[in-house]
Protein backbone atom coordinates (compact mmCIF):
# COMPACT_ATOMS: atom_id res chain seq x y z
CA UNK A 1 0.00 0.00 0.00
CA UNK A 2 2.85 2.15 1.10
CA UNK A 3 4.56 1.38 -2.16
CA UNK A 4 1.20 2.20 -4.26
CA UNK A 5 1.36 5.37 -2.34
CA UNK A 6 4.63 6.70 -3.34
CA UNK A 7 4.28 5.42 -6.67
CA UNK A 8 1.22 7.68 -7.11
CA UNK A 9 3.20 10.81 -5.62
CA UNK A 10 5.75 10.36 -8.29
CA UNK A 11 3.81 10.28 -10.73
CA UNK A 12 2.10 13.00 -9.87
CA UNK A 13 5.41 15.17 -9.61
CA UNK A 14 6.50 14.01 -13.07
CA UNK A 15 3.43 15.33 -15.11
CA UNK A 16 3.66 18.52 -12.99
CA UNK A 17 7.65 18.40 -14.08
CA UNK A 18 7.20 17.29 -17.80
CA UNK A 19 3.86 19.66 -18.35
CA UNK A 20 6.38 22.74 -17.08
CA UNK A 21 6.90 23.50 -20.75
CA UNK A 22 3.32 23.04 -22.01
CA UNK A 23 4.17 23.86 -25.89
CA UNK A 24 6.72 21.07 -25.90
CA UNK A 25 4.65 18.55 -24.25
CA UNK A 26 2.00 19.19 -26.30
CA UNK A 27 4.04 18.54 -29.40
CA UNK A 28 5.65 15.96 -28.27
CA UNK A 29 2.64 14.16 -27.78
CA UNK A 30 1.60 15.01 -31.12
CA UNK A 31 4.65 13.92 -32.68
CA UNK A 32 3.79 10.37 -31.35
CA UNK A 33 0.34 10.50 -32.58
CA UNK A 34 1.66 10.57 -36.11
CA UNK A 35 4.71 7.68 -35.28
CA UNK A 36 2.32 5.24 -33.90
CA UNK A 37 -0.29 6.18 -36.91
CA UNK A 38 2.52 4.96 -39.25
CA UNK A 39 2.71 1.89 -37.78
CA UNK A 40 -1.38 0.97 -37.83
CA UNK A 41 -1.49 2.57 -41.32
CA UNK A 42 1.17 -0.58 -42.21
CA UNK A 43 -1.80 -2.57 -40.81
CA UNK A 44 -4.26 -0.61 -42.97
CA UNK A 45 -2.42 -1.13 -45.92
CA UNK A 46 -1.79 -4.78 -45.24
CA UNK A 47 -5.45 -5.28 -44.93
CA UNK A 48 -6.39 -3.50 -48.05
CA UNK A 49 -4.00 -4.87 -50.09
CA UNK A 50 -4.20 -8.42 -49.38
CA UNK A 51 -7.68 -8.57 -46.90
CA UNK A 52 -6.30 -11.36 -44.80
CA UNK A 53 -3.67 -13.08 -43.42
CA UNK A 54 -3.20 -17.22 -43.31
CA UNK A 55 -6.44 -17.53 -41.27
CA UNK A 56 -6.35 -14.11 -39.76
CA UNK A 57 -8.45 -11.53 -41.03
CA UNK A 58 -9.04 -7.77 -41.07
CA UNK A 59 -10.39 -7.71 -38.30
CA UNK A 60 -8.50 -10.30 -35.88
CA UNK A 61 -5.22 -8.26 -37.55
CA UNK A 62 -6.43 -4.78 -35.87
CA UNK A 63 -7.16 -6.79 -32.82
CA UNK A 64 -3.30 -8.29 -32.70
CA UNK A 65 -2.15 -4.88 -33.36
CA UNK A 66 -4.16 -2.90 -30.92
CA UNK A 67 -3.50 -5.16 -28.35
CA UNK A 68 0.64 -5.44 -28.53
CA UNK A 69 0.14 -1.12 -28.69
CA UNK A 70 -1.61 -0.62 -25.51
CA UNK A 71 0.62 -3.70 -23.63
CA UNK A 72 3.53 -1.80 -25.15
CA UNK A 73 2.81 1.87 -24.48
CA UNK A 74 1.12 1.60 -21.23
CA UNK A 75 4.15 0.03 -19.78
CA UNK A 76 6.34 2.94 -21.66
CA UNK A 77 3.79 5.53 -19.77
CA UNK A 78 3.89 4.23 -16.54
CA UNK A 79 6.70 1.62 -16.56
CA UNK A 80 9.00 4.43 -18.17
CA UNK A 81 12.16 4.14 -15.37
CA UNK A 82 12.60 0.61 -16.35
CA UNK A 83 11.53 1.11 -20.26
CA UNK A 84 14.01 4.48 -20.56
CA UNK A 85 16.67 5.57 -18.12
CA UNK A 86 17.74 2.84 -16.33
CA UNK A 87 20.91 2.01 -18.14
CA UNK A 88 22.00 5.98 -18.29
CA UNK A 89 21.28 5.47 -14.41
CA UNK A 90 23.99 3.03 -13.86
CA UNK A 91 26.14 4.40 -16.14
CA UNK A 92 26.46 7.90 -14.72
CA UNK A 93 25.98 6.80 -11.43
CA UNK A 94 22.99 8.57 -10.59
CA UNK A 95 21.57 5.60 -9.59
CA UNK A 96 23.74 5.90 -5.81
CA UNK A 97 21.37 8.65 -4.85
CA UNK A 98 18.97 5.84 -5.15
CA UNK A 99 21.05 3.49 -3.01
CA UNK A 100 20.97 5.70 -0.23
CA UNK A 101 18.04 5.55 0.36
CA UNK A 102 15.82 3.42 2.23
CA UNK A 103 13.72 1.81 -0.65
CA UNK A 104 13.70 -0.94 -3.14
CA UNK A 105 15.86 0.06 -6.36
CA UNK A 106 13.16 -1.57 -8.51
CA UNK A 107 10.55 1.10 -6.77
CA UNK A 108 12.92 3.67 -7.10
CA UNK A 109 13.82 3.55 -10.67
CA UNK A 110 9.97 2.94 -11.26
CA UNK A 111 9.17 5.87 -10.04
CA UNK A 112 11.68 8.15 -11.00
CA UNK A 113 10.35 8.48 -14.89
CA UNK A 114 6.90 8.70 -16.51
CA UNK A 115 5.92 9.26 -19.60
CA UNK A 116 2.49 11.00 -20.19
CA UNK A 117 2.89 11.49 -23.75
CA UNK A 118 2.43 7.84 -24.76
CA UNK A 119 -1.15 8.67 -24.30
CA UNK A 120 -1.41 9.35 -27.91
CA UNK A 121 -0.06 5.78 -28.61
CA UNK A 122 -2.16 3.87 -26.20
CA UNK A 123 -5.49 5.58 -28.09
CA UNK A 124 -4.11 4.56 -31.26
CA UNK A 125 -3.97 0.71 -30.29
CA UNK A 126 -7.18 1.27 -27.88
CA UNK A 127 -8.82 2.43 -31.47
CA UNK A 128 -6.95 -0.54 -33.22
CA UNK A 129 -8.75 -2.40 -31.09
CA UNK A 130 -12.29 -1.37 -30.93
CA UNK A 131 -12.05 -1.33 -34.61
CA UNK A 132 -10.98 -5.36 -34.04
CA UNK A 133 -13.51 -6.65 -32.01
CA UNK A 134 -15.96 -5.17 -33.88
CA UNK A 135 -15.07 -6.58 -37.22
CA UNK A 136 -14.61 -9.62 -35.83
CA UNK A 137 -17.74 -9.58 -34.05
CA UNK A 138 -16.03 -10.46 -30.67
CA UNK A 139 -18.32 -12.00 -27.90
CA UNK A 140 -17.13 -10.56 -25.05
CA UNK A 141 -17.58 -12.94 -21.33
CA UNK A 142 -16.22 -11.75 -18.35
CA UNK A 143 -13.76 -14.57 -18.26
CA UNK A 144 -12.45 -12.67 -22.01
CA UNK A 145 -12.67 -10.04 -20.64
CA UNK A 146 -10.39 -11.12 -16.97
CA UNK A 147 -7.87 -13.22 -19.59
CA UNK A 148 -7.09 -9.80 -21.82
CA UNK A 149 -6.30 -7.76 -18.55
CA UNK A 150 -4.45 -10.09 -17.54
CA UNK A 151 -2.67 -10.83 -21.11
CA UNK A 152 -1.57 -7.32 -20.50
CA UNK A 153 -0.52 -6.77 -17.25
CA UNK A 154 1.45 -10.06 -17.56
CA UNK A 155 2.52 -8.73 -21.07
CA UNK A 156 4.06 -5.40 -19.05
CA UNK A 157 6.42 -7.52 -17.23
CA UNK A 158 7.46 -9.41 -19.84
CA UNK A 159 8.44 -6.46 -21.19
CA UNK A 160 9.96 -4.63 -18.10
CA UNK A 161 12.17 -7.25 -17.65
CA UNK A 162 13.26 -7.46 -21.28
CA UNK A 163 14.60 -3.92 -21.25
CA UNK A 164 15.85 -4.78 -17.69
CA UNK A 165 18.63 -6.82 -19.98
CA UNK A 166 20.12 -3.27 -21.15
CA UNK A 167 20.92 -2.26 -17.37
CA UNK A 168 22.11 -5.32 -16.51
CA UNK A 169 24.58 -5.15 -19.37
CA UNK A 170 25.77 -1.65 -18.29
CA UNK A 171 26.90 -2.81 -14.76
CA UNK A 172 29.62 -5.26 -16.45
CA UNK A 173 30.15 -2.39 -18.54
CA UNK A 174 28.87 -4.04 -22.02
CA UNK A 175 27.42 -2.18 -24.38
CA UNK A 176 24.61 -3.65 -26.05
CA UNK A 177 21.71 -1.50 -27.15
CA UNK A 178 21.32 -2.93 -30.71
CA UNK A 179 21.14 -6.41 -28.83
CA UNK A 180 18.45 -5.79 -26.59
CA UNK A 181 16.58 -3.75 -28.64
CA UNK A 182 16.14 -6.91 -31.07
CA UNK A 183 13.83 -8.13 -28.27
CA UNK A 184 12.15 -5.02 -27.18
CA UNK A 185 11.12 -3.24 -29.98
CA UNK A 186 11.57 -5.95 -32.30
CA UNK A 187 9.63 -7.88 -30.03
CA UNK A 188 6.94 -5.30 -30.28
CA UNK A 189 7.30 -4.61 -33.62
CA UNK A 190 7.45 -8.50 -34.73
CA UNK A 191 4.28 -9.40 -32.50
CA UNK A 192 1.96 -6.46 -33.69
CA UNK A 193 0.96 -9.48 -36.20
CA UNK A 194 0.22 -12.82 -35.67
CA UNK A 195 3.02 -15.02 -34.48
CA UNK A 196 2.58 -17.72 -36.87
CA UNK A 197 3.38 -15.41 -39.65
CA UNK A 198 6.76 -16.02 -39.35
CA UNK A 199 9.13 -18.92 -39.49
CA UNK A 200 10.19 -20.95 -37.44
CA UNK A 201 13.21 -19.35 -35.37
CA UNK A 202 11.26 -16.44 -34.74
CA UNK A 203 8.59 -18.02 -33.54
CA UNK A 204 10.70 -19.46 -30.89
CA UNK A 205 12.33 -16.92 -30.09
CA UNK A 206 9.52 -14.95 -29.61
CA UNK A 207 7.75 -18.37 -27.73
CA UNK A 208 10.70 -19.37 -25.58
CA UNK A 209 13.23 -16.65 -25.05
CA UNK A 210 10.83 -13.38 -24.86
CA UNK A 211 7.46 -14.63 -24.80
CA UNK A 212 5.11 -12.67 -26.46
CA UNK A 213 2.92 -15.20 -27.96
CA UNK A 214 2.30 -17.00 -24.98
CA UNK A 215 1.35 -13.90 -22.44
CA UNK A 216 -0.32 -11.88 -25.58
CA UNK A 217 -1.03 -13.87 -28.84
CA UNK A 218 -2.28 -16.94 -27.33
CA UNK A 219 -4.62 -14.73 -24.74
CA UNK A 220 -5.75 -12.45 -27.92
CA UNK A 221 -6.66 -15.48 -30.16
CA UNK A 222 -8.59 -17.17 -27.79
CA UNK A 223 -10.84 -14.42 -27.53
CA UNK A 224 -11.13 -13.89 -31.14
CA UNK A 225 -12.15 -17.68 -30.98
CA UNK A 226 -9.74 -18.72 -32.83
CA UNK A 227 -6.77 -20.14 -30.85
CA UNK A 228 -3.12 -20.72 -32.09
CA UNK A 229 -2.43 -23.95 -30.19
CA UNK A 230 -4.84 -27.26 -29.72
CA UNK A 231 -4.09 -26.92 -26.09
CA UNK A 232 -6.79 -27.41 -23.48
CA UNK A 233 -9.07 -24.39 -22.97
CA UNK A 234 -7.34 -23.60 -18.78
CA UNK A 235 -3.91 -23.07 -20.39
CA UNK A 236 -4.50 -20.06 -21.86
CA UNK A 237 -4.91 -18.60 -18.23
CA UNK A 238 -1.43 -20.03 -17.42
CA UNK A 239 0.63 -19.15 -20.07
CA UNK A 240 0.59 -15.51 -19.89
CA UNK A 241 2.25 -15.71 -16.41
CA UNK A 242 5.30 -17.26 -18.36
CA UNK A 243 6.20 -12.87 -18.83
CA UNK A 244 5.90 -12.46 -14.96
CA UNK A 245 8.66 -15.52 -15.21
CA UNK A 246 10.69 -13.88 -17.45
CA UNK A 247 10.88 -10.67 -15.11
CA UNK A 248 11.26 -12.69 -12.33
CA UNK A 249 14.35 -14.09 -13.41
CA UNK A 250 15.92 -11.20 -14.95
CA UNK A 251 15.26 -9.27 -11.37
CA UNK A 252 17.15 -12.42 -9.87
CA UNK A 253 20.07 -11.66 -12.28
CA UNK A 254 20.08 -8.03 -12.26
CA UNK A 255 20.72 -8.22 -8.11
CA UNK A 256 23.21 -10.69 -8.86
CA UNK A 257 24.55 -8.11 -11.03
CA UNK A 258 24.29 -5.31 -8.48
CA UNK A 259 27.37 -7.09 -6.46
CA UNK A 260 29.48 -5.87 -9.17
CA UNK A 261 27.78 -2.26 -9.45
CA UNK A 262 30.88 0.18 -9.02
CA UNK A 263 29.56 3.39 -9.75
CA UNK A 264 31.48 6.62 -11.46
CA UNK A 265 32.55 9.88 -10.19
CA UNK A 266 33.41 11.27 -7.10
CA UNK B 1 32.78 -1.34 23.40
CA UNK B 2 32.59 -0.37 19.55
CA UNK B 3 32.69 2.82 17.96
CA UNK B 4 30.56 4.20 16.05
CA UNK B 5 32.07 3.82 12.68
CA UNK B 6 34.33 0.68 12.70
CA UNK B 7 36.39 0.51 9.97
CA UNK B 8 39.00 -2.70 9.50
CA UNK B 9 41.58 -3.18 6.78
CA UNK B 10 39.17 -1.88 4.13
CA UNK B 11 39.87 -3.14 0.63
CA UNK B 12 38.41 -2.49 -2.47
CA UNK B 13 40.19 -2.64 -5.93
CA UNK B 14 38.61 -1.99 -9.79
CA UNK B 15 39.14 -3.56 -12.80
CA UNK B 16 39.42 -1.51 -15.65
CA UNK B 17 39.66 -2.65 -19.11
CA UNK B 18 41.77 -0.63 -21.85
CA UNK B 19 42.22 -1.23 -25.05
CA UNK B 20 45.63 -2.17 -25.98
CA UNK B 21 46.22 -0.45 -29.38
CA UNK B 22 43.96 1.41 -31.40
CA UNK B 23 42.02 -0.92 -34.24
CA UNK B 24 42.15 -4.01 -32.31
CA UNK B 25 39.57 -5.76 -30.00
CA UNK B 26 41.55 -6.91 -27.63
CA UNK B 27 41.25 -5.40 -24.00
CA UNK B 28 43.50 -5.34 -21.13
CA UNK B 29 42.54 -5.95 -17.67
CA UNK B 30 43.96 -3.61 -15.24
CA UNK B 31 43.56 -3.97 -11.59
CA UNK B 32 43.15 -0.78 -9.59
CA UNK B 33 43.56 -0.75 -5.71
CA UNK B 34 41.13 2.09 -4.84
CA UNK B 35 41.84 0.90 -0.92
CA UNK B 36 44.59 -0.65 0.39
CA UNK B 37 43.89 -1.94 4.74
CA UNK B 38 42.35 1.40 5.65
CA UNK B 39 41.28 1.54 9.09
CA UNK B 40 39.46 3.81 11.18
CA UNK B 41 36.95 4.39 14.22
CA UNK B 42 34.41 7.77 14.46
CA UNK B 43 32.26 8.33 17.25
CA UNK B 44 29.07 9.68 17.34
CA UNK B 45 28.78 13.56 17.55
CA UNK B 46 32.49 13.74 15.40
CA UNK B 47 32.93 16.19 12.90
CA UNK B 48 35.48 14.33 10.84
CA UNK B 49 37.43 16.10 7.61
CA UNK B 50 38.99 13.79 4.84
CA UNK B 51 41.29 14.59 2.88
CA UNK B 52 43.46 13.56 0.03
CA UNK B 53 44.59 14.34 -3.80
CA UNK B 54 42.11 13.06 -6.14
CA UNK B 55 41.71 9.67 -7.14
CA UNK B 56 42.91 8.95 -3.54
CA UNK B 57 40.30 7.01 -2.05
CA UNK B 58 37.58 9.59 -0.94
CA UNK B 59 34.67 8.78 -2.59
CA UNK B 60 35.26 4.81 -2.50
CA UNK B 61 35.20 4.58 1.45
CA UNK B 62 32.14 6.97 1.51
CA UNK B 63 30.36 4.91 -1.21
CA UNK B 64 31.11 1.81 1.34
CA UNK B 65 30.12 3.54 4.67
CA UNK B 66 26.54 4.29 2.65
CA UNK B 67 25.56 1.07 1.45
CA UNK B 68 26.34 1.97 -2.25
CA UNK B 69 29.46 -0.12 -2.62
CA UNK B 70 30.35 -3.49 -1.56
CA UNK B 71 34.13 -3.87 -0.48
CA UNK B 72 36.45 -6.59 -1.34
CA UNK B 73 37.67 -7.17 2.39
CA UNK B 74 37.63 -5.84 5.44
CA UNK B 75 34.91 -5.34 8.47
CA UNK B 76 33.02 -1.85 8.05
CA UNK B 77 29.82 -1.34 10.71
CA UNK B 78 28.03 1.93 11.01
CA UNK B 79 25.86 1.43 14.63
CA UNK B 80 26.47 -1.37 14.65
CA UNK B 81 25.16 -2.76 11.03
CA UNK B 82 26.56 -3.54 8.18
CA UNK B 83 25.94 -0.87 5.36
CA UNK B 84 25.72 -3.45 1.97
CA UNK B 85 24.30 -6.28 4.01
CA UNK B 86 21.36 -4.41 5.55
CA UNK B 87 21.27 -1.35 3.28
CA UNK B 88 17.56 -0.46 4.16
CA UNK B 89 18.32 -0.28 7.77
CA UNK B 90 21.31 1.42 7.21
CA UNK B 91 20.54 4.11 4.95
CA UNK B 92 17.38 5.09 6.70
CA UNK B 93 20.08 6.36 9.59
CA UNK B 94 22.36 8.40 7.22
CA UNK B 95 22.39 11.42 4.91
CA UNK B 96 24.30 11.67 1.97
CA UNK B 97 25.11 15.01 -0.58
CA UNK B 98 26.70 14.18 -3.42
CA UNK B 99 28.59 17.23 -4.91
CA UNK B 100 28.24 16.43 -8.14
CA UNK B 101 24.73 14.99 -8.38
CA UNK B 102 21.37 16.13 -7.15
CA UNK B 103 18.91 14.43 -5.49
CA UNK B 104 16.29 17.08 -5.93
CA UNK B 105 13.37 17.23 -9.03
CA UNK B 106 14.63 19.64 -11.55
CA UNK B 107 12.00 21.07 -13.09
CA UNK B 108 9.47 21.47 -9.56
CA UNK B 109 9.63 23.85 -7.04
CA UNK B 110 12.38 22.52 -4.16
CA UNK B 111 8.76 21.71 -1.72
CA UNK B 112 7.73 19.36 -3.68
CA UNK B 113 11.17 16.80 -3.97
CA UNK B 114 11.35 17.46 -0.07
CA UNK B 115 7.21 16.34 0.03
CA UNK B 116 8.35 13.35 -2.08
CA UNK B 117 11.46 12.46 0.03
CA UNK B 118 8.79 12.74 3.24
CA UNK B 119 7.22 9.79 1.59
CA UNK B 120 10.29 7.88 0.38
CA UNK B 121 11.78 8.10 4.00
CA UNK B 122 8.07 7.58 5.79
CA UNK B 123 8.18 10.68 7.97
CA UNK B 124 5.77 11.33 9.93
CA UNK B 125 3.69 14.46 8.85
CA UNK B 126 3.87 16.82 11.76
CA UNK B 127 7.72 15.50 12.48
CA UNK B 128 8.28 16.39 9.26
CA UNK B 129 6.75 19.88 8.76
CA UNK B 130 8.73 20.86 12.72
CA UNK B 131 11.53 19.25 10.95
CA UNK B 132 11.63 21.12 7.60
CA UNK B 133 10.59 24.63 9.34
CA UNK B 134 13.84 23.83 11.40
CA UNK B 135 16.35 23.23 8.39
CA UNK B 136 14.24 26.11 6.18
CA UNK B 137 15.36 28.23 8.75
CA UNK B 138 18.83 27.47 9.55
CA UNK B 139 19.46 27.37 5.89
CA UNK B 140 17.67 30.79 4.57
CA UNK B 141 15.27 28.41 2.32
CA UNK B 142 11.82 29.42 3.58
CA UNK B 143 11.39 32.26 0.84
CA UNK B 144 12.52 29.68 -1.99
CA UNK B 145 10.33 26.35 -1.06
CA UNK B 146 8.14 27.49 -4.21
CA UNK B 147 11.11 27.83 -6.58
CA UNK B 148 11.53 25.12 -9.07
CA UNK B 149 15.68 23.55 -8.61
CA UNK B 150 17.24 25.44 -11.67
CA UNK B 151 15.93 28.25 -10.69
CA UNK B 152 18.04 28.99 -7.93
CA UNK B 153 21.74 29.71 -7.28
CA UNK B 154 24.40 27.28 -7.05
CA UNK B 155 24.79 28.49 -3.17
CA UNK B 156 21.16 28.23 -2.81
CA UNK B 157 21.46 24.40 -4.68
CA UNK B 158 23.49 23.44 -2.28
CA UNK B 159 21.77 24.32 0.93
CA UNK B 160 18.42 23.27 -0.90
CA UNK B 161 20.24 19.70 -1.13
CA UNK B 162 20.97 19.75 2.26
CA UNK B 163 18.13 19.94 3.37
CA UNK B 164 16.69 17.67 1.47
CA UNK B 165 19.43 15.02 2.82
CA UNK B 166 18.77 16.09 6.64
CA UNK B 167 15.11 15.88 6.93
CA UNK B 168 14.77 12.28 8.07
CA UNK B 169 17.12 13.52 10.93
CA UNK B 170 19.92 11.37 9.90
CA UNK B 171 22.51 10.01 12.77
CA UNK B 172 25.29 10.36 10.21
CA UNK B 173 25.97 12.54 6.86
CA UNK B 174 28.76 12.50 4.60
CA UNK B 175 29.56 15.29 2.45
CA UNK B 176 31.44 15.52 -0.65
CA UNK B 177 32.97 18.86 -1.31
CA UNK B 178 29.67 20.83 0.11
CA UNK B 179 31.43 24.35 -0.34
CA UNK B 180 32.72 23.46 -4.45
CA UNK B 181 31.89 26.59 -6.62
CA UNK B 182 30.19 28.59 -3.68
CA UNK B 183 31.14 32.02 -3.21
CA UNK B 184 32.29 33.40 0.22
CA UNK B 185 29.33 34.82 1.80
CA UNK B 186 27.55 31.08 0.89
CA UNK B 187 30.73 29.35 2.16
CA UNK B 188 30.85 30.81 5.48
CA UNK B 189 26.53 30.32 6.06
CA UNK B 190 27.02 26.82 4.84
CA UNK B 191 30.14 25.88 7.70
CA UNK B 192 27.82 27.89 9.94
CA UNK B 193 24.96 25.56 9.02
CA UNK B 194 27.06 22.47 9.35
CA UNK B 195 28.74 23.44 13.03
CA UNK B 196 24.81 23.84 14.42
CA UNK B 197 23.74 20.65 12.65
CA UNK B 198 26.61 18.82 14.29
CA UNK B 199 26.49 20.71 18.21
CA UNK B 200 22.82 21.42 18.47
CA UNK B 201 21.58 17.75 16.65
CA UNK B 202 24.52 15.61 17.79
CA UNK B 203 24.79 14.66 13.93
CA UNK B 204 28.42 12.74 13.10
CA UNK B 205 29.60 14.81 9.63
CA UNK B 206 32.13 13.22 7.17
CA UNK B 207 33.22 16.21 5.16
CA UNK B 208 35.50 15.16 2.09
CA UNK B 209 36.86 18.80 0.33
CA UNK B 210 39.98 20.59 -1.16
CA UNK B 211 39.16 23.24 0.65
CA UNK B 212 41.42 23.45 3.24
CA UNK B 213 39.55 26.69 4.69
CA UNK B 214 36.76 23.93 5.62
CA UNK B 215 38.46 22.02 7.53
CA UNK B 216 40.21 24.69 9.39
CA UNK B 217 36.76 26.47 10.36
CA UNK B 218 34.89 22.92 10.84
CA UNK B 219 36.98 19.72 11.53
CA UNK B 220 39.48 19.02 14.78
CA UNK B 221 40.51 16.23 13.15
CA UNK B 222 41.39 15.14 9.94
CA UNK B 223 42.06 11.88 8.22
CA UNK B 224 44.71 11.77 4.59
CA UNK B 225 44.56 9.28 2.36
CA UNK B 226 46.80 8.81 -0.63
CA UNK B 227 47.20 5.94 -3.16
CA UNK B 228 44.13 3.83 -1.16
CA UNK B 229 45.86 3.94 2.33
CA UNK B 230 45.50 6.31 5.77
CA UNK B 231 48.29 8.41 5.76
CA UNK B 232 47.41 10.69 9.02
CA UNK B 233 44.87 10.38 11.37
CA UNK B 234 44.63 13.26 14.17
CA UNK B 235 44.27 16.61 15.15
CA UNK B 236 44.45 19.23 12.28
CA UNK B 237 47.30 21.23 14.46
CA UNK B 238 49.01 17.87 14.72
CA UNK B 239 49.01 17.62 11.02
CA UNK B 240 50.43 21.18 10.46
CA UNK B 241 53.14 21.21 12.94
CA UNK B 242 53.92 18.09 11.26
CA UNK B 243 54.11 19.77 7.90
CA UNK B 244 55.02 23.26 8.96
CA UNK B 245 56.07 25.70 6.83
CA UNK B 246 58.51 28.50 7.63
CA UNK B 247 56.32 32.03 8.62
CA UNK B 248 57.28 35.10 7.59
CA UNK B 249 57.04 38.07 9.73
CA UNK B 250 57.08 41.82 8.59
CA UNK B 251 58.37 44.68 10.99
CA UNK B 252 59.20 48.29 11.16
CA UNK B 253 60.56 50.24 13.67
CA UNK B 254 60.30 53.74 14.86
CA UNK B 255 64.16 54.34 15.02
CA UNK B 256 65.80 53.69 11.84
CA UNK B 257 68.83 50.90 11.46
CA UNK B 258 67.17 49.03 14.41
CA UNK B 259 67.97 45.24 14.58
CA UNK B 260 66.64 42.08 16.90
CA UNK B 261 69.36 40.51 17.76
CA UNK B 262 68.46 36.80 16.13
CA UNK B 263 70.25 33.35 16.15
CA UNK B 264 71.03 32.38 12.75
CA UNK B 265 68.32 29.91 12.38
CA UNK B 266 66.16 33.42 11.69
CA UNK B 267 67.77 35.05 8.94
CA UNK B 268 66.46 38.62 8.44
CA UNK B 269 66.26 40.61 5.38
CA UNK B 270 66.06 44.36 5.27
CA UNK B 271 63.86 45.82 2.15
CA UNK B 272 64.14 49.83 2.86
CA UNK B 273 62.50 50.28 6.27
CA UNK B 274 60.92 47.03 6.61
CA UNK B 275 62.71 43.80 7.80
CA UNK B 276 61.48 40.41 6.47
CA UNK B 277 61.90 37.39 8.99
CA UNK B 278 61.74 33.76 8.17
CA UNK B 279 61.64 31.61 10.95
CA UNK B 280 59.79 27.59 11.76
CA UNK B 281 58.11 27.89 14.72
CA UNK B 282 59.21 24.23 16.05
CA UNK B 283 62.86 25.82 15.62
CA UNK B 284 62.11 28.88 17.40
CA UNK B 285 59.21 29.89 19.74
CA UNK B 286 56.68 32.61 18.54
CA UNK B 287 56.88 34.08 21.81
CA UNK B 288 60.44 34.11 21.95
CA UNK B 289 60.82 35.71 18.36
CA UNK B 290 58.04 38.28 19.74
CA UNK B 291 60.04 39.02 22.74
CA UNK B 292 63.64 39.87 20.96
CA UNK B 293 62.01 41.57 18.38
CA UNK B 294 60.12 44.38 20.63
CA UNK B 295 63.93 44.26 22.85
CA UNK B 296 64.98 45.77 19.37
CA UNK B 297 63.01 49.06 19.70
CA UNK B 298 59.62 50.62 19.27
CA UNK B 299 57.14 48.48 16.71
CA UNK B 300 55.42 50.84 14.59
CA UNK B 301 53.97 47.62 12.35
CA UNK B 302 53.91 44.38 12.62
CA UNK B 303 52.20 41.44 10.38
CA UNK B 304 52.54 38.06 10.42
CA UNK B 305 51.83 36.69 7.16
CA UNK B 306 49.07 34.08 7.38
CA UNK B 307 50.11 30.40 6.68
CA UNK B 308 48.96 29.22 3.79
CA UNK B 309 46.97 26.17 4.11
CA UNK B 310 46.99 25.15 0.58
CA UNK B 311 50.66 25.18 -0.44
CA UNK B 312 51.11 23.26 3.14
CA UNK B 313 49.20 20.63 2.07
CA UNK B 314 50.61 20.51 -1.15
CA UNK B 315 53.96 20.20 0.00
CA UNK B 316 52.63 17.07 2.52
CA UNK B 317 51.30 15.69 -0.17
CA UNK B 318 54.35 16.14 -2.21
CA UNK B 319 56.35 14.66 0.88
CA UNK B 320 53.68 11.55 1.05
CA UNK B 321 55.13 11.20 -2.46
CA UNK B 322 51.15 11.74 -3.78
Amino acid sequence: MDVIKLYLHAMRMQIKSQTQYPLSFLMQTAAQLVMEGGEMLAVILLVDRFERMNRWEAGDLYFFFGLMAVTFYLTECFARGITGNFPYLIRTGQLDTFLARPRGILTQVICSAADPRRITCIAVGVVSLVIGCRMSAVQWTAGKALLMAEAILCGSCLIQGLFMIEAIFCIHSVKSVELVNALTYGGRSACEYPIDAFPRPLRILFTVVAPFALTLQLPGSVILGKPLYDWPAWTVYITPLSGVAVFGLIWLWFQGAMRFYRSTGS
Amino acid sequence: MMSYIHVRNLEKQFTVRQKRAKGTMLREKKIVQALREVSFDVEQGELLGYIGPNGAGKSTTVKILSGILTPDGGEVTVGGRVPWKERKAHVRRIGVVFGQRTQLWWDVPIQDSYDLLRDVYRIGETDYRTRLKELAEALQLETLLRTPLRQLSLGQRMRAELCGSLLHRPELLFLDEPTIGLDAVSKLALRDFLQWENREQGTTILLTTHDMEDIVALCPRVMVLGHGRKLFDGALQDLLGRYDTLRTVEVRYEETGALPDLPSVVPVQREGETLHISYAPAEFATAELIARLQQAGTIRELTVQPQNIDRLVAAMYREMDL
